[in-house]
């Protein structure tokens, strides 16, 4: 997959609001394959709505969203499936990680389904970012600044040609949200994916090729 | 439209399948918020209801044959019929000859096997007997049927179409006519009983008297005795001879059919006499009406086995709707990250088939201990009674099995599905299209 296309997308439930100035809403916005992107948005901004536009989890919005030209509202459930494993990664704002798994198994959760890392490359991730002495520890008890590596981990360890990164470092301090940043783009210029990252303020200090205002 | 070359190969390892690891991770996952209670709820429902449908299934299986077929202890599946005889027949003095439309509609019924007429002698007949100086004789009658029909044995290589008018025909009897011999006449007049051996051995004079003092004179012996047929018996092809040179003018017309029916228990067979208004003269009926009553009950028994079983289904299924909506955030989470529906829905449906089978297996192990138990009691009561097939119970258990099973699967996959947005019901593809 090349490019995610977005052609006067509106989410629904701001369709009679007369008030909306915004780079992507309601407008023809592209991106490619290998480049980076920041979506700044303010709350109540539609930022969650996008993300689950774009990864098929929900589809209430006017307009069209395409994948390479072709309309993502055709795929079924059997091209989103293909695509959550091998196109599209997301790491989620609200992280849908399993609380009752280890760490470690919250990674392998998917990288048991992509067998795209050795264990020795995420044992790797687990030292770099920190969190080496949690990898037994159950996920509830963990911080959520943790949770959001782990997550991050988990998005991580799958073939993708875009990563969608909603608020990835919400709960991180400036040292531990560059080394995350590290890792991710690390990964992401290996596969020379796109990376879509989004964020209400607090974000990754990174060399964004285009910033648009959601 | 144009298609947009992937721009990189998918992970070879991807395409291989699913990590075996993951099963136990997703399993781990998944299993949480199982009820025990509810799930023992259903094996025991289900085990119930299966158990009872087997059972009945099998008891009928296993009786019925008692009393139908040809092991059975109603053996019978001639039955005899003729006209119903009134008072009015009688005063008028006209045998209710059966016509050949009769006969043909008889045929026509999909529950007879052949059927055959009497005929009778259209001639006078003298038999007399002389023992040891002292005779008897009487005047008497023939019948015969189609050889088919009889239930014992002509001598072999008699003919009855050579030139000269036989000179001695065989004859089977009734065994009822001995038994009243022996038992009523014998022994209240203080005469010898005699084995069938002893009347087999016994030579008859007979005398045939027809039309315009015709008359023939022949041995007579009798080489059986028939349970079936209640009168004098000789070969058809004798008395086609006999009735055509001492009555060529007389017309047989039947007035009593033999039929042999393919299931005597058959419950059409009763309603067809009944509507026709002929007459049995040995009422092998009442066995059709016993199988009728097994069959009523056993289908009473067997559909509330199934209604227990639909229940427990019902239980099942509430339960594992249930536990898909306590875990709807773990399994919309699972999906969201690329497990396939299919995928996630697998450790249900595994669970509930799983448990399906057990329960098959128990209802198979309690059913032959049951069969175990009542078979012995039957063979005290029928002891020539062979053991009915099982098979058809192992086939009805094994498609109630699938059945709700495969209703299981659809119904836990649909449960599934229901967690994700309704999609388009495209064919799947697209997503190659994009990655080549």
């Amino acid at each position: 997959m090349n490019s995610i296309s977005l052609h006067h997308t509106l989410p629904r439930v701001f369709r009679d609001r007369t008030d909306i100035h915004s780079d992507i809403w309601q407008q023809d916005v592209t991106f490619e394959r290998g480049h980076l992107y920041l979506i700044e948005a303010a709350s109540g901004t539609g930022k969650s709505s996008l993300c689950s536009y774009l990864i098929g989890y929900r589809d209430d919005y006017l307009g069209t969203m395409t994948f390479d030209g072709h309309d993502i509202r055709e795929f079924c459930t059997y091209d989103w499936t293909q695509l959550r494993q091998r196109s599209l990664s997301i790491v989620f704002q609200e992280l849908r990680v399993f609380p009752e798994l280890t760490a470690w198994e919250n990674v392998q959760v998917k990288n048991q389904l992509t067998q795209f890392k050795s264990d020795a490359e995420i044992a790797q991730w687990f030292e770099v970012l920190g969190i080496a002495d949690k990898r037994t520890t159950k996920l509830g008890h963990l911080s959520y600044g943790q949770q959001q590596r782990v997550a991050l981990m988990r998005a991580l360890c799958q073939p993708f040609d875009f990563l969608l990164a909603d608020e990835p470092v919400s709960h991180l301090d400036s040292d531990n949200s560059r080394v995350m940043a590290e890792v991710m783009m690390a990964e992401a210029q290996r596969q020379g994916a796109g990376v879509i990252i989004t964020s209400i303020g607090h974000h990754m200090d990174l060399p964004y090729e285009k910033i648009l205002k959601l | 439209m144009s298609i947009n070359i992937s721009s990189r190969q998918p992970h070879p390892s991807i395409t291989g399948g699913v990590g075996g690891g993951s099963s136990s991770l997703v399993w781990r996952l998944l299993r949480r918020h199982i009820s025990i209670g509810q799930l023992v709820g259903f094996f025991f429902a289900n085990l119930l209801g299966m158990l009872i449908v087997l059972l009945s299934m099998q008891f009928y299986e296993d009786v019925v044959p008692a009393f139908s077929g040809d092991d059975g202890i109603i053996k019978n599946t001639y039955l005899i019929v003729s006209k119903r005889i009134s008072a009015v027949t009688t005063l008028r003095g006209e045998a209710q000859p059966f016509t050949q439309e009769d006969i043909a509609d008889f045929e026509a019924q999909r529950f007879t096997r052949q059927v055959g007429t009497f005929t009778a002698s259209q001639f006078k007949v003298y038999a007399s007997l002389s023992m040891g100086g002292i005779g008897v004789g009487t005047d008497m009658f023939f019948e015969s049927v189609p050889d088919a029909f009889v239930d014992g044995q002509w001598p072999e290589g008699q003919r009855f179409d050579g030139d000269a008018f036989p000179t001695e025909v065989p004859i089977i009897l009734p065994r009822s006519y001995l038994t009243i011999y022996n038992f009523g006449f014998a022994q209240s007049q203080s005469l010898p009983k005699v084995s069938e051996g002893v009347v087999s051995m016994v030579q008859m004079d007979i005398r045939l008297r027809g039309e315009g003092g015709a008359e023939r004179l022949l041995k007579g012996r009798v080489v059986g005795f028939s349970n079936r047929l209640n009168t004098v018996l000789v070969p058809a092809a004798f008395m086609q001879r006999a009735n055509a040179e001492l009555a060529p003018n007389a017309s047989a017309a039947p007035t009593r059919l033999i039929v042999e029916v393919k299931n005597p228990t058959d419950d059409a067979i009763a309603a067809y006499i009944q509507s026709k208004g002929y007459e049995l003269e040995n009422d092998t009926l009442e066995a059709g009406r016993v199988t009728y009553f097994l069959k009523v009950v056993a289908a009473i028994i067997m559909a509330v086995g199934l209604l227990i079983s639909a229940l427990s289904f019902y239980i099942l299924m509430l339960s594992i709707f249930l536990l898909v909506q306590k875990n709807a955030e773990k399994l919309q989470n699972l999906l969201l990250i690329g497990y396939s529906p299919s995928r996630v829905s697998r450790p249900y449906q595994l669970l509930t088939v799983g448990m399906n089978a057990l329960v098959l297996l128990l209802a198979f192990a309690l059913l032959s201990w049951i069969r175990g138990l009542y078979l012995d009691r039957l063979w005290q009561m029928f002891p020539a009674l062979s053991e009915g097939s099982i098979s058809m119970t192992i086939l009805l258990g094994v498609a109630l099995f699938v059945v709700v099973s495969f209703f299981n699967i659809v119904a836990i996959r649909r449960k599934i599905n229901s967690l994700t947005p309704r999609r388009k019901s495209l064919k799947g593809g697209l997503y190659h299209r994009i990655n080549g």
